[in-house]
């Protein structure tokens, strides 16, 4: 049975929406995507301007929000903060839509990267994508997208010219990779002592590989790791991802892992938490369960 | 009909009414009339009622009061609850009271009735000890004297007089609250979505110091305007909440288990409202309506931690009630150093692991401002249950 499902991610920088037809609650097809940064903007506002938006972008009226029906959709789901999207018929935790967004991109993925603005996680999932294990950066900036805008920002460069122009270096300067305010206090000492911007970024991206490879490690990332969030995106960072591996090949630490970007990526999130909807929809219809049928 | 929204900020404000002004404007108009608070699990209200006093629920001070001399009364691997009841009675936001009953709970309830004692000696307080012995003649006889017994003390101090006729009428009034609560609970396993746990758990906190009889008229009118709501359909987890039956969750931890995809379809919080399973029955011939309130007890009195009974009993009841309310899952909510609620998991766990019902424990404190761990921990546990059947 074919089922029509949306899945709205609210992360801390931006709202991502994805719009899917699936068969029988299995893969299907990313009908449309869409993604808003929050800015200053209110949240609950930007959630729904992003779901009309990738309605819009589908073809597809975008369900009213007074109304109790979510048709033309079977499920719409809501996943990250989601008191914050209103009409959704459910949620699914931030992890166990990372593991199956990544799932969609690559089916033989064994873990996902999630990197976000705020936080960084490793996942780890069985083929279904439910989550085995999980690692996730602390309360410390130098593991998430935050800080790489903060980096930008004192660089002067626009934020989507920072992957390129990290790739253009290479090897980059070497940067504390313990704490996001001694990076900064780095990062402004080397522009002073003349060094380019595209070594400091990629000085900058190894700094953040090293420390998501050790949440990667504990555990067990082995085999193909997607990268989802809003860095999936940054070819810095994936570029510097490979190459962290690669030399740890070299050394004596057995890493294995192989990264897969995508650049749908970044809206993984979405898009797991819309196969998840089209999942659940055709689960309760062989159940038979009324639950979310119309009020 | 009043909105549901106008109800829900009309129960708010009774719930957040620290400083117990509606017992002071009842006070003033009922002059010489006695208002008691009693602490949580179980008080038999209509007792106080017929003796024209207010029974007022005392919870501790939640999450809006810093404890400071609070905490000099109690060890540091002591529950918070009755740190903070005893902050709000030094500050003076206990004054309306003019006695406290302290029921049979745990050591640490009856340590804080005695601290009362020596506290506030100008005070009636009593220490409610509830019978482990169910036999009619032995517990059902000690504890209707002891019921008896603060009727005197409390007549000594002003209150009407024990009378048969008012007690017989006081738990009619309880019933009919008990059977209103009875239907809010039946929405909220029915119709998920149109009563949240939250909002009935305000609906029902709103009655801490009411009467049963006012509670139960504004209980009614949640009911008909919880009916009325146009609301989507949700598709959560139906889980059961328990350990929560003295020191309360923050409102927000509930609110946070919802948006993390549960609907909490049961719960023993504020158990004290649901203590007897269902209505008071009229004494049996030669008996009295305080008979009544004892035989109550001992036969029909939840299964819960304060009640010494076979870990057996405790655990079907448990699986009655998953079963029941067809709840897929259950959260052991437990106040941090709630020995009763954490002596008691474990023979419940084995009890849901027998039946293969999968569930998760977390811990809280009345004042608990962060929760994001307990979001990402109840989130995973409603994908595991919705997704994959089972626990994390």
């Amino acid at each position: 049975m074919s089922h029509l499902t949306a899945g709205i991610d609210v992360g801390s920088s931006s709202v991502k929406a994805a719009i899917l037809r699936s068969v029988a609650g299995d893969h299907g097809e990313l009908v449309a995507s869409a993604t808003q940064r929050i800015r200053r903007r209110n949240v609950r506002e930007v959630a729904r301007a992003t779901f009309e938006e990738v309605c819009e972008r589908a073809g597809l009226p975008c369900p009213a929000l007074d109304s109790l029906s979510t048709a033309p959709f079977d499920y719409v789901a809501s996943t990250g903060e989601a008191d914050l999207v209103e009409g959704a018929t459910g949620h699914f935790y931030g992890m166990t839509a990372h593991a199956r967004g990544a799932l969609f991109l690559d089916p033989e993925a064994a873990a996902a990267l999630d990197v976000g603005a705020l936080h960084a996680r490793a996942i780890r999932m069985d083929p279904r994508g439910k989550v085995m294990r999980h690692r996730m950066t602390s309360q410390c900036a130098s593991g998430s997208g935050q800080f790489i805008e903060n980096i930008a920002r004192y660089l002067g460069v626009p934020l989507e010219d920072v992957g390129t122009l990290s790739t253009q270096s290479p090897s980059g300067e070497e940067v504390s990779s313990i704490c996001a305010v001694l990076a900064e206090t780095d990062v402004i000492n080397m522009v002073s002592r003349g060094i380019g911007a595209p070594d400091i970024l990629k000085g900058i991206h190894l700094s953040l590989a090293g420390r998501l490879l050790r949440l990667l490690r504990a555990i067990g990332g082995d085999g193909k790791v997607v990268v989802t969030g809003g860095l999936a995106i940054d070819e810095g960072l994936v570029k510097a991802l490979r190459e962290t591996i690669a030399g740890e090949r070299r050394g004596s630490k057995a890493v294995t892992s192989t990264i897969v970007a995508d650049p749908r990526g970044v809206v993984a999130g979405a898009l797991g938490a819309a196969l998840l909807g089209a999942f659940r929809t055709e689960q309760l219809r062989r159940l038979g369960d009324a639950r979310i049928s119309a009020a | 009909m009043t909105s549901f929204d106008t109800l829900m900020q009309q129960a708010r404000a009774c719930v957040d009414d620290r400083r117990l002004e509606r017992v002071r404007a009842w006070k003033q108009e009922n002059p010489g009339a006695l208002a008691i608070g009693h602490m949580p699990i179980y008080t038999p209200r209509p007792l106080l009622e017929a003796l024209g006093c207010l029974p007022v629920a005392v919870f501790g001070g939640g999450d809006q009061v810093d404890v400071i001399r609070g905490d000099a009364y109690f060890q540091s691997y002591i529950c918070h609850i009755p740190r903070s009841t005893i902050e709000l009675a030094l500050g003076g936001e206990l004054e309306p009271l003019d006695g406290m009953v302290f029921p049979a709970i745990c050591d640490v309830i009856r340590n804080l009735g005695g601290m009362w004692k020596l506290l506030f000696p100008e005070k009636w307080s009593a220490y409610l000890d509830l019978p482990q012995n169910f036999d009619r003649r032995l517990g059902g006889a000690f504890y209707a004297g002891e019921l008896r017994r603060f009727a005197r003390e409390l007549e000594a101090r002003g209150a009407r007089p024990l009378d048969e006729v008012r007690l017989r009428a006081a738990i009619a009034d309880e019933n009919a609250r008990r059977a209103t609560i009875d239907e809010l609970d039946v929405l909220r396993r029915d119709e998920p979505h149109r009563l949240r746990a939250s909002e009935a758990y305000l609906a029902v906190r709103a009655g801490s110091a009411m009467t049963a009889a006012e509670h139960t008229a504004f209980l009614r009118e949640v009911l008909v305007a919880a009916r009325e709501r146009q609301t989507r359909k949700l598709d959560n987890v139906r889980v059961v909440v328990v350990g929560s039956f003295c020191e309360q969750p923050p409102l927000d931890l509930i609110i946070t288990l919802e948006r993390a995809g549960c609907d909490i379809v049961a719960d023993d919080m504020q158990l004290g409202m649901r203590m007897i399973e269902g209505a008071i029955d009229a004494p049996s011939a030669g008996r009295d309506s305080v008979d009544a309130l004892a035989d109550a007890y001992l036969d029909r009195g939840a299964a819960t931690a304060s009640r010494y009974i076979g870990e057996l009993v405790k655990g079907r009841a448990l699986i009655d009630r998953v079963r029941a309310v067809r709840a897929e899952g259950v959260v052991f909510a437990a106040a941090s150093f709630c020995d009763p609620a954490l002596l008691d998991q474990p023979m419940l766990e084995a009890a849901l692991q027998r039946e293969g019902i999968a569930f998760t424990t977390l811990k809280y404190a009345e004042n608990t401002g962060q929760f994001q761990t307990i979001r990402e921990q109840a989130g995973a546990f409603s994908d595991s249950v919705k997704l994959w059947g089972g626990a994390a």
